[in-house]
């Protein structure tokens, strides 16, 4: 049943480089695969944007193919004979993908929003850390770009109008909803962590452990006793005992919650 | 009660209230929740190309977008969610992201860029209900709209054409049907007998793609084969929007007649003590305004649109 796979190899941004929803959604996969208990190994490249598939970190590289974005990469795993949704049914499979699309729509949009549309932030935190590998003048071109297509993009979907206080507003709408999902279950489906616990934990731990130009997105995910639990359960679970043992510097997913 | 609230949408076509998503999802949600609400159609009027849809207008203040106006109700006490349990909240807000991640791009695709639709019901639709000279502009500017939210979200890079893009949006599509199928059940609403704000947004995305003739439609084709989908928007569309006064009484409800006036009066009276009540406390956690369940007696008191 289980195909021996060779070791993967996610690539990610270096440590200066990344910005909040990049980590998240790196974060979110590498948590993915220690669930499936599938060895990773982790690289860091500054060009790992453009290395990708589909122009978004983080992807995988196992063998011959290369798959970006946690949804291609569950699928490829679940391909390969790993799985962690396999004992849901359908309206629980149903649940699940609407949890995902939720964090996926808000969180995820809210983090690109705080980053690139937030002048503040983005002048201070983003653009310097986004072109940190590059020299004049392409830092600039290449930050300045990446904040055009953002906000070209926080345009289409109609979040180009909202406020910051409507933004955080938001995030607290949808941590709200999680924590009444979760409830006082150890995970999203009770006894086995699923992806969706995988993404959850990427988003919130990064939100929690990242320094941003003020700590309210933060402050709005403490009010939830269980999510923090929740986080550091998983933390507990799965990333504590590779921390110690592991030469390879990896991708680090910064101070822990302890 | 309070001033009439006044919504702007676009008009009513093939059996609907209304042929755009988001005009239906108030539409519906006001039936629900028992708001009376006047509507005028936007057609044949210059709003069509300047006026956001849909655009609710109550006491001179103006409120766009379908979770805002749904929100505004809310407050106005107008509350279809009240009885939901706190998971079936949170349940609502993660299905309707997977209705906007999912089904609203093959949705889009689908009416304003696939060209044979397009060109035969589409842009002759909303020509047709456009003032001259708007019918040249308003059709065209929807599409690249469209087109644009499309590639934007689902495309990957700026190099990628929307062909490349449609067998991903069409598939997710279809899997996102299945999985409200598989969650409505043989139910008719989603969370039990009364129908709340998930079921208006389900009923706007699904209803257009049910009724609309549409000359070619993978993803129509596929919604054919999801019996409890079609049979939600048809018993929607006969419970609330049905002008005629013996409209088909759904199973579940065997309440009667006699005793849905009685509970009418007991109603109101109840409604004109909180009103005293609210006078004095004004809380805004206080039981909302709900007019008595569907059948025709609600049915006179909001206007339809023609």
């Amino acid at each position: 049943m289980c195909k021996c796979m060779s070791v993967c190899c996610l690539f990610v941004f270096s440590e200066d480089q990344i910005l909040l929803s990049d980590c998240a959604s790196s974060l979110a996969v590498q948590a993915y695969l220690r669930m499936c208990n599938l060895p990773v190994h982790v690289s860091c490249r500054s060009n790992a944007e453009y290395m990708s598939p589909s122009g978004k970190v983080p992807f995988v590289h196992v063998g011959n193919q290369v798959v970006s974005e946690l949804g291609p990469i569950v699928q490829f795993t679940k391909a390969k004979g790993h799985s962690l949704s396999d004992g849901l049914d359908d309206v629980q499979r149903a649940e699940m993908k609407a949890y995902m699309e939720l964090v996926n729509n808000m969180l995820l949009t809210a983090e690109l929003y705080i980053q690139w549309c937030d002048d503040t932030t983005a002048t201070e935190i983003s653009r310097p850390r986004y072109s940190s590998p590059y020299s004049w003048p392409l830092n600039q071109i290449l930050a300045y770009q990446k904040q055009w297509e953002v906000r070209r993009k926080m345009n289409a979907i109609g979040w180009a109008g909202k406020s910051l206080e409507q933004v955080y507003e938001d995030v607290s709408q949808c941590c709200q909803a999680l924590s009444q999902r979760l409830g006082t279950q150890p995970y999203f489906f009770n006894k086995q962590p699923t992806e969706l616990d995988a993404l959850v934990f990427g988003h919130l731990f990064t939100i929690l452990t990242t320094r941003l130009t003020s700590d309210e997105l933060g402050e709005k995910i403490k009010s939830y006793s269980n999510l923090l639990a929740f986080c550091r359960r998983i933390e507990q679970s799965y990333f504590e005992d590779s921390q110690a043992g592991s030469s390879s510097r990896g991708y680090s997913k910064g101070p822990s919650l302890f | 009660m309070a001033a009439t609230m006044e919504l702007r949408c676009w008009g009513g076509d093939w059996g609907l209230p209304s042929v755009h998503t988001e005009s239906l999802i108030v539409l519906a949600y006001a039936k629900f929740s028992g708001a009376t609400i006047t509507v005028t159609p936007i057609d044949w009027t210059w709003k069509t190309l300047t006026g956001t849809v849909p655009e609710l207008v109550y006491q001179g203040s103006t409120i766009t977008e379908p979770a805002q106006i749904l929100n505004f109700l809310r407050k106005q006490r107008f509350n279809a969610d009240y009885e939901l349990s706190a998971r079936q909240g949170a349940d609502t807000m993660a299905y309707i992201a997977l209705l906007e991640e999912k089904l609203r791009p093959a949705l889009l695709h689908t009416f304003w860029v696939d060209a044979e639709n397009y060109a035969n019901l589409t842009r002759p639709w909303f020509a047709s209900r456009s003032p001259f000279p708007l019918n040249f502009l308003v059709p065209g500017r929807h599409a690249n709209t469209a087109l644009s939210r499309i590639l934007l979200t689902k495309g990957e890079s700026p190099l990628h054409t929307i062909t490349e893009v449609e067998g991903k949006i069409y598939s997710e599509a279809k899997e996102c049907l299945n999985l409200l199928s598989h969650r409505l059940g043989m139910a008719y609403y989603f969370f039990g007998n009364t129908p709340c704000s998930l079921d208006a947004f389900v009923f706007g995305f699904v209803a257009p793609l049910h009724k609309a003739s549409l000359p070619s439609s993978p993803l129509q084709s596929h919604l054919r084969q999801l019996d409890n989908l079609q049979r939600f928007c048809d018993h929607i569309l006969n419970a609330h929007f049905s002008s005629h006064p013996g409209s088909p009484q759904p199973v579940q409800e065997t309440v009667d007649v006699n005793l849905q006036k009685l509970t009418q009066l007991v109603n109101k009276e109840s409604n004109l003590i909180e009103k005293m009540d609210d006078n004095l406390r004004s809380s805004p956690q206080h039981k909302p305004l709900r007019a008595d369940p569907r059948p025709s007696p609600g049915n006179d008191k909001s206007s339809t649109p023609a």
